[in-house]
């Protein structure tokens, strides 16, 4: 027996919001990271959900896509947030409001 | 060689590139480099020309295709140059009197620090002058137009420093705009009523135009001329572009530029013989610009201005011969003319290096002591222009002058004779004022360079022997046999007086004038400085050209002036006032912008996703 879409549609969901809260309220750069991993990984599980319902490749091909785009993007962003952590002895995204207007 | 014409406005164009590009590194050599290249211009004319002695008088016409140029639908103009006897002659006259001033100006630019842009300028010149003269269409024929404009402009305002220099090259500019304005309108009417620009189809269709058409057509070429050749109305601008360098007003300003309009005439003759009203015109304009400009010559104190407003008086004459049907006759003209009024400014070139830039012939006299040589040249040039036989001078307006006598309008012939002996006394007027009389200028003159002076002795002998060579055979003119298959054969009427009777009159007014002048401005018998005292009206008048500057000021200028103003209150109000208020409420608004910029990336994110969430919900209702 198969598992029904809705399950993994309603995971998916779950870790969307549990990542989306994480971003809001941690300080820490590097767990809202963790939590954007989170929002992304959610959103793979959503589209290989969907693409197995519709029998379609797309959505799978574009998870893979998003997994090698979010790896690269992990590269960038430690980096920063090393450099960040260097050169402030902190990595509390509040502390960085140099960019305000 | 008849297929190297090319090769004759392109030398020039090379050493304008060589010393716009090259001309600082060589320094003083620039003026050799462009006298080669001019010269070397003038050889490759003379193989041709004598490669076209050898052909027959109908053959000589050749056409020459370089390149298609433009194609654009139904109209197509190719990039061809013609070899004809008249175009030949005009290159000859260019390259020729062109190299003289050329190797004149190496000495007289001298010690300038920018001669390498001037022998730019002026080899440019010189190649879209020949690119004018050697046009098969009218559309290359106006580039050149346009080019030597550019140059024109560009010479006059060579010494930018100077305000009178930088304004006169405007109004050069502006003014013969005006012209060549109605000239492209021109162009435009031949190409709408014949379909094509080349001279053989268009002047060999002329014929068939309607006489209103042909008409408007050479009216509005004539306009170009006008402007081109300093003719009435347009000719304000000549006097003021004295202000270049004197080797450009020889060769731009005596010479070449200026008689381009008596060739645009003489060229389109077709045209303007197929109106009833058109030839007519060109003699009214030439004749009274002639008179006009021989007075104002009179009045003139600053020698360049007076040999400005000779050389207009001049091309009015070349005007008139050819509003006559006399075409042969202006070309005489037009070639005489390039010699000695090239050679008279040149010479006045030296008189105002000997004097430290004095120009003013109050000033002067007595300067034959000193400059000799000087005095003989100038001399030469201002008895070939006054027509004293048997110097070139005398051939071309004698021509001119009989001709008018046989067109059947005594009225005409005595204007004319009454034009002949004004310019024998204004040319004769600087001559003795210069040369003559007591010496009124106390600083240390000196004669001009060997270097000025050898090209001086070329143009004297031409001015001595033009016209005995080209205007006298047993049957006629030997120029004017020459053009005969291009300009055909001038209808003769029967003279109302005879030959001699003819001549007699006339070498007596040029004799008389001379007379008149030595007596006036070198006898010492009239105190001829208290004139503007006693008729302060007349010399006014005449000083100032009969005011038409005043009145183009006054017509043109002051209401310019006042819709400008009045544009500038409707620019600071209406324009800069839109301008401003936009920029001040951008910037308020752009002060409130930063106050949502705090710089909290999570109150961005949590923006983020309200929105994210409000688009959702915006597309979960419309769905």
């Amino acid at each position: 027996m198969r598992t029904p879409i809705s399950y993994f549609v309603v995971v998916s969901a779950m870790l969307f919001a549990i990542g989306t809260i994480g971003v809001l309220v941690r300080k820490n750069a590097l767990v809202i990271f963790m939590s954007v991993e989170l929002q992304l990984n959610a959103v793979n599980l959503a589209l290989v959900s969907f693409s197995r319902m519709h029998n379609n490749l797309n959505g799978q091909v574009l998870a893979f896509f998003s997994m090698v785009v979010a790896a690269a993007e992990v590269v960038v962003g430690l980096a920063i947030i090393v450099t960040v952590y260097r050169r402030r002895q902190s990595a509390s995204v509040d502390d960085a409001t140099v960019l305000r207007g | 060689m008849l297929d190297l014409v090319w090769l004759i406005p392109a030398l020039p164009l090379a050493g304008a590139t060589m010393n716009l590009f090259a001309g600082r590194r060589l320094g003083r050599r620039a003026g050799w480099v462009a006298s080669a290249a001019i010269a070397a211009g003038f050889v490759v004319a003379v193989l041709v020309l004598l490669d076209m002695a050898s052909l027959p008088g109908d053959e000589r016409a050749h056409a020459v295709e370089l390149f298609e140029w433009i194609s654009a639908g139904s109209f197509a103009v190719d990039w061809t140059l013609r070899v004809d006897p008249l175009a030949i002659t005009m290159a000859l006259v260019v390259t020729g009197v062109g190299t003289l001033i050329h190797l004149y100006a190496v000495g007289y630019m001298e010690h300038d620090p920018r001669v390498g842009r001037f022998f730019a300028y002026f080899n440019l010149f010189a190649s879209f002058m020949l690119m004018l003269v050697l046009a098969d269409n009218y559309l290359v024929l106006f580039l050149g137009w346009e080019g030597v404009g550019l140059c024109s402009y560009l010479l006059i305002g060579f010494w930018y420093e100077r305000p009178a220099a930088s304004s006169a090259a405007k109004k050069a500019f502006i003014t013969t705009r005006v012209g060549d304005a109605a000239m492209l309108l021109g162009l435009v009417l031949i190409w709408v009523h014949t379909g094509s620009l080349d001279f053989d189809t268009v002047l060999g269709g002329a014929g068939s135009l309607s006489n209103t058409v042909a008409t408007t057509i050479s009216l509005l070429l004539l306009a170009g001329a006008v402007g081109k050749s300093a003719q009435l109305p347009l000719h304000v601008w000549l006097p003021d572009a004295m202000e270049g360098p004197t080797p450009v007003s020889a060769l731009i300003h005596a010479a070449t530029m200026v008689t381009a309009g008596v060739y645009l005439v003489v060229r389109s003759h077709a045209l303007f013989e197929a109106s009833s009203v058109a030839l007519p015109v060109v003699l009214v304009i030439g004749l009274v610009s002639a008179l006009y400009a021989a007075l104002a010559s009179i009045g003139q104190f600053d020698i360049k201005r007076a040999l400005a407003y000779s050389t207009m008086s001049q091309i009015g004459f070349m005007f008139f011969a050819a509003g006559m049907g006399f075409y042969s006759g202006a070309m005489l003209l037009l070639v005489c003319h390039a010699f000695y009024k090239a050679l008279l400014f040149l010479t006045a070139g030296n008189v105002l290096h000997g004097l430290d830039d004095e120009a003013d012939l109050r000033r002067m006299g007595g300067l034959r002591t000193d400059m000799p040589v000087s005095a003989v040249w100038f001399a030469i040039g201002a008895l070939a222009l006054a027509g004293i036989p048997p110097l070139a001078g005398f051939f071309a307006k004698d021509h001119i002058v009989g001709f008018a006598a046989s067109s059947g309008r005594e009225a005409v012939w005595v204007l004319a004779s009454v034009g002949a002996f004004l310019s024998a006394l204004y040319i004769a007027r600087p001559l003795f004022l210069t040369f003559f009389g007591q010496r009124r200028n106390q600083t240390n003159s000196h004669e001009a360079s060997r270097a000025m002076n050898a090209p001086l002795a070329v143009l004297a002998f031409l001015s001595v022997v033009g016209g005995l060579v080209l205007g006298l055979t047993a049957e006629g003119g030997r120029l004017e046999l020459f053009l005969e298959p291009v300009l055909g054969v001038p209808e003769h009427g029967e003279a109302f007086i005879g030959e001699v009777a003819l001549l007699t009159v006339s070498v007596a007014l040029a004799f008389a004038a001379v007379g008149v002048g030595f007596w006036v401005w070198a006898s010492g018998r009239v105190n001829w400085q208290a004139f503007p005292e006693r008729q302060p009206e007349l010399a006014g008048w005449l000083a100032n050209a009969f005011y038409v500057n005043a009145l183009y000021a006054w017509i043109v200028q002051h209401p310019g002036k006042g819709f400008g103003r009045s544009l500038t209150v409707v620019d600071d109000l209406v324009i800069d006032g839109a301008v401003n208020e936009v920029g001040t409420e951008v910037g308020r608004a752009s002060r409130l912008a930063p106050r949502i910029q705090r710089g909290f990336v999570r109150s961005y994110a949590l923006a983020f996703l309200l929105g994210a969430v409000a688009l959702l919900l915006f597309l979960a209702v419309r769905l």
